[in-house]
């Protein structure tokens, strides 16, 4: 758009036409108070409080809905401004109570800064104040209905932003007030973008409620560690008695992927860290019974047994499982341990995509894979399967934003009515089961609209094909309904397109990091063969060259007799993925993990590992999306995944620089390290690890892994400095190697709702709390209904 | 060598001595001035508190009514705890010697008059340099400066008060039994700390 001029302050501002003027003031760093507009939100003109002059206009006009136009003349600084201000600021705090040192917005109010920048010192109302208990509208939800200043925020970002539509206005004037959609409690997605986006404390939260103060913690952004599409995430940490306590997650840095978006599991997922029945101490089976005992027992005794086995029975009578939720190091670390220590291929992880399909399919297409920014900007968007509402709430989050403000076109299969329709341009139903027909129509095979045509006629199907097939730029995302050849299909049909890029989804945090990573029993990492001498048989000096066992062929191995060892690392396949626990009677089994889960409970050694919140490294998310893992707190008694696989190698007498590269060819520079104990970022370090140079003395330290995966792995070779400043960083699948087919079957999503998050989610409260309150409501419902 | 070290030390203080002897004399004149003071003042009354062996409660110790001695935690009309715990008295604490934990009140269990209480105030006077920075934070008027001075100990972690031993006395006519209940009084712990 042409380019408009104008002053502001006497500040000459150029800025393109249809900018609003607040929006023009920041671009030229002229701040304009403001409670009610909100970037990406439909105007309200609400608050007052970014009234500014503008020249030959009579009056004060408000910033925050004014266009821009050519030679407008604004002050933003004058008496008559600033007394507005001040008058709109008495005005608020007219009825609002002096809460500040128990609410808990305290510190971090937009009504107390700006009460501190532009208002006035006394209040000359001497009216009692209209006092409004609290509601609680649902476990996580509160409001204090004196202390809200109208803005319309939350009733914006509910509507807008999530489509629930959960909150609204009632009455008008001085008594209008902010209503939740069921009377006197709310049911919603609990997402608690409301209460994250309130410039004050009326909406507050449940979970964070009275504990601490803003100042009091330190704030860690890392990565969520509940769905595959990795928002950042930041945590509050508090010293506590019994160590750190991880207090609140919320989206205080809006730097991430997800802008200002956050789900429940993102904001309120992390209680699971203090749950009673987190493991604080590694177990044994004596006399049949799971026993404490000391790391130094468990791994001893975890070291001598795998070497036996490795060395009487060979690397064929050892499997290892892996996780979805653990770090790219040490999926990295853990299959490079299988694979030259134990000497075994058969290793294997939860698949809940078909990324090697995808691999193999894009071979000689490079670039085609879309990251989860470029959703947001896409021009058109396809999705078949799947429910992102439920399964992939950022990733929904972007479609629908993109749609409300970039007037995207969406395009809908499903078998389900799924709520992502109401943004769609085209929505088309199809019988369940039917989406690998959808692609191979795409693809150009007419007849494959047989199968598909229920509900709309096959010319309707012709047609859209032929629109799609004009979408001068598409994203086309598949869930995964899509296996095997239907992937191939698709790449057939994006390749041909004059712009198309893919998101295949898979379900938990680190899914495509396990799958990038070599967790398949016929792939090392980057989707190479095993069974071709490549980089990693050179690197490693020797791998195994026979593919290995599948999850499911390892549980029949076991029931042979002659799998003599397991080890299971951050999985839960008993209950997941409906393993009979009794195959594993006859094998020596390890579990690391949180909780004492249904396959620690067969396990002979039992080692309580942190959580991804403790611990440091990457995660990749679902489109590709590479994103720094901080740690935030830690527990007593547990150990990162990490280190417990380096110890489990050393109680095997390996070499163990062999396995981490670790205090290899750095002259180390540990320079002068200031102001880290103050907060300040340790500014040196950061220096060094950017540029792989900080010293990595400890075999301990993800950082000598991340050094092998960017050398090793293809498309992992990004941005060191962007990586570790805390910016995603796309992954591309191109360079990888051909990947391969696999028997579709073994793909097991996790079908986890907006409230689940397989076995983690089992011990989040805050999650519970929400799924019983929507018990309770549905069963109340249905008395009411009788 | 030693020997011949000392002698040559000895020949040079005999050197010293015989140059010096005037002001040798001088010195003996400053002495016999600087005593007659102290023989004056022997006889006159006693200036200096006589703490700790003085009478009453605070054995011969007196201050003034502003000094800043260990902090009390003050409670209101009805017994309650003032404090609500704001956190601002930490925050304004330049020795970072206050821990908080807070937590709500319910009406089965209340502490404070406000939404929540401190569920732990722990004030670290191994690090408490007495500036009244936090009484000056209080919203409340929850926290002050009370008259204890007597803190020192062996033990540093002693030094470390919790709420319990900060916490004002409870008036007798809200229940406090002066009899029965010395603890109550005294302030001590009339409600259970969780976690302490
Ligand atoms: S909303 Fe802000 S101004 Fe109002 S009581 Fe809370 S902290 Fe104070
Ligand atoms: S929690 Fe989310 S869905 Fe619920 S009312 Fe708030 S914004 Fe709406
Ligand atoms: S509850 Fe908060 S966000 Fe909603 S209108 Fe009131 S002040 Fe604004
Ligand atoms: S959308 Fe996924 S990654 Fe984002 S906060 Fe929710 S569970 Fe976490
Ligand atoms: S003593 Fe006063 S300043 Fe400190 S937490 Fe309590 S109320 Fe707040
Ligand atoms: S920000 Fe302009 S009226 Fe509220």
């Amino acid at each position: 758009m042409a380019d408009v001029n104008l002053t502001i302050d006497g500040k000459k501002v150029t800025a393109p036409a249809g900018t609003l003027l607040i929006e023009a003031a920041k671009s030229a760093g002229i701040e304009v108070p403001s409670f009610c507009y909100y970037p990406n939100l439909s105007l309200q003109g609400a608050c007052r409080m970014c009234l500014v002059k503008i020249e030959k206009m009579p009056k004060l006009q408000t910033a925050c809905t004014t266009v821009i136009s050519e030679g407008m003349m604004v002050t933003t600084d004058s008496d008559e401004v600033r007394q507005a201000r001040k008058g709109m600021i008495e005005l608020l705090l007219g009825n609002h109570p002096l809460d500040c040192p128990v609410c808990d917005a305290g510190g971090e109010c937009e009504l107390q800064d700006m009460t501190f920048s532009y208002g006035a010192a006394e209040s000359r109302f001497i009216d009692v104040k209209n006092h409004r208990d609290e509601q609680q509208w649902s476990p996580v939800v509160y409001f204090d209905r004196p202390r809200c200043i109208l803005c319309y925020r939350c009733v914006r970002v509910c509507g807008e932003g999530m489509d629930v539509w959960a909150l609204g206005v009632q009455h008008r004037g001085v008594s209008s007030t902010i209503v939740p959609n069921q009377e006197d409690h709310l049911e919603c997605e609990e997402c608690g973008m409301c209460i994250d986006i309130c410039p004050v404390g009326a909406l507050t939260s449940g979970a964070y409620r009275y504990k601490t103060r803003p100042w009091e913690m330190k704030h860690v952004g890392t990565t969520c560690t509940h769905c595959a599409d990795g928002c950042k995430t930041t945590l509050g940490v508090r010293r506590c008695s019994t160590g750190t306590e991880l207090v609140r997650g919320d989206n205080r840095d809006k730097s991430g992927i997800n802008g200002d978006f956050l789900c429940i599991k993102g904001r309120y997922g992390f209680d699971f860290a203090h749950h009673e029945d987190r493991l604080h101490q590694p177990l044994i089976r004596r006399n049949g019974r799971l026993t404490p005992c000391t790391w130094e027992e468990a791994f001893q005794l975890t070291g001598e047994r795998l070497r036996q086995i490795r060395d009487r029975e060979g690397g064929d009578a050892i499997a290892v499982i892996g996780s979805t939720r653990t770090t790219n190091e040490e999926n990295y670390l853990l299959q490079k341990f299988a694979r030259t220590v134990l000497g075994t291929n058969h290793i294997d992880h939860h698949r809940t995509a078909d990324y090697p399909a995808l691999v193999a399919a894009l071979a000689g297409h490079p670039k085609l894979t879309a990251s989860m920014r470029e959703l947001f900007e896409a021009p058109a968007m396809l999705l078949i399967g799947n429910d992102p509402t439920r399964q992939h709430p950022l990733l929904a989050w972007q479609i629908r934003n993109n749609v409300r403000l970039h007037r995207a076109r969406l395009y809908l299969v499903n078998a389900q009515p799924i709520k992502l329709r109401r943004q769609a341009s085209s929505f088309f139903a199809i019988p369940a089961g039917r989406e690998a027909e959808v692609a191979a129509f795409l693809a150009g095979q007419d007849s494959a609209v047989a199968a598909i045509a229920s509900e709309t006629s096959p010319e309707a199907w012709i047609r859209w094909r032929d629109q799609l097939r004009r979408e001068p730029k598409l994203v086309v995302m598949f869930g995964s309904e899509i296996r095997g050849d239907a992937v191939a299909s698709l790449i057939k049909f994006a390749a041909d397109l004059p712009e198309a890029k893919l998101i295949c989804l898979g379900d938990y945090a680190n899914s495509r990091g396990a799958a990038d990573m070599g967790l398949y029993p016929d792939l090392l990492p980057g989707y190479h063969p095993v069974t071709e001498v490549g980089e990693f048989h050179k690197d490693w000096g020797g791998v195994p060259e026979k593919p290995g066992l599948s999850l499911r062929q390892m549980a029949e191995h076991a029931q042979a007799g002659k799998l003599k060892a397991l080890y299971v690392v951050g999985a839960n396949p008993v209950e997941e993925l409906g393993l009979d626990p009794f195959v594993f009677s006859q094998s020596f089994v390890v579990v690391e993990d949180l909780f004492l889960t249904e396959t620690a409970a067969i396990a002979d050694v039992v080692l309580p590992a942190a959580n991804a919140y403790e611990k440091s490294g990457t995660f990749t998310n679902t489109c590709g999306d590479l994103q720094l893992v901080k740690k935030a707190g830690e527990v007593t008694g547990t150990k990162s995944d990490f280190e417990i696989i380096v110890r489990i190698a050393d109680a095997m007498g390996v070499a163990v620089r062999k396995l981490v590269p670790f205090g290899r060819g750095s002259r180390a520079d540990m320079g002068q390290s200031r102001g880290a104990q103050s907060g300040e970022a340790d500014r040196h370090s950061v220096w060094l690890e950017a540029r792989g140079l900080e010293p990595k003395m400890s075999p301990f330290d993800p950082m000598a892994i991340l050094d092998e995966i960017q050398r090793l792995v293809p498309g992992y070779d990004v941005s060191r400095l962007h990586l570790l400043a805390g910016m995603d960083q796309h992954t591309s699948l191109s360079g990888s190697g051909p990947g391969t087919k696999h028997d579709p079957s073994a793909i097991m999503p996790a079908r986890d709702d907006l409230f689940s998050s397989g076995t983690l989610g089992r011990y989040c409260r805050t999650l519970n709390a929400v799924l019983e309150n929507g018990h309770k409501l549905a069963a109340e419902e249905e008395v009411a209904a009788e | 060598m030693v020997s011949a070290g000392i002698g040559w030390a000895l020949a040079t203080s005999v050197v010293r001595y015989t140059s010096c002897k005037m002001s040798f004399l001088k010195g003996i004149a400053a002495i016999a001035k600087g005593m007659s003071i102290t023989f004056r003042e022997m006889f006159q009354p006693t200036q200096v508190e006589n703490y700790p062996d003085g009478p009453g409660p605070l054995r011969g110790a007196k201050f003034q009514e502003r000094y800043r001695g260990v902090h009390v935690l003050q409670r209101d009309e009805n017994g309650l705890e003032k404090c609500v715990a704001c956190f601002l008295c930490a925050a304004a604490c330049p020795a970072n010697c206050i821990y908080i934990e807070a937590a709500e009140n319910t009406s089965a269990h209340r502490v404070s008059g406000a939404e929540r209480y401190a569920r732990v105030y722990n004030i670290d006077y191994n690090r408490c340099i007495f500036c009244a920075y936090c009484v000056e934070a209080c919203p409340t008027d929850a926290i002050t400066h009370g008259h204890g001075f007597e803190i020192a100990a062996f033990n540093a972690t002693n030094l470390i008060f919790r709420k319990e031993q900060l916490l004002a006395a409870k008036p007798g006519h809200l229940g406090a039994n002066a009899v029965f209940n010395q603890v109550e009084v005294a302030g001590g712990a009339a409600l259970p700390v969780p976690g302490s």
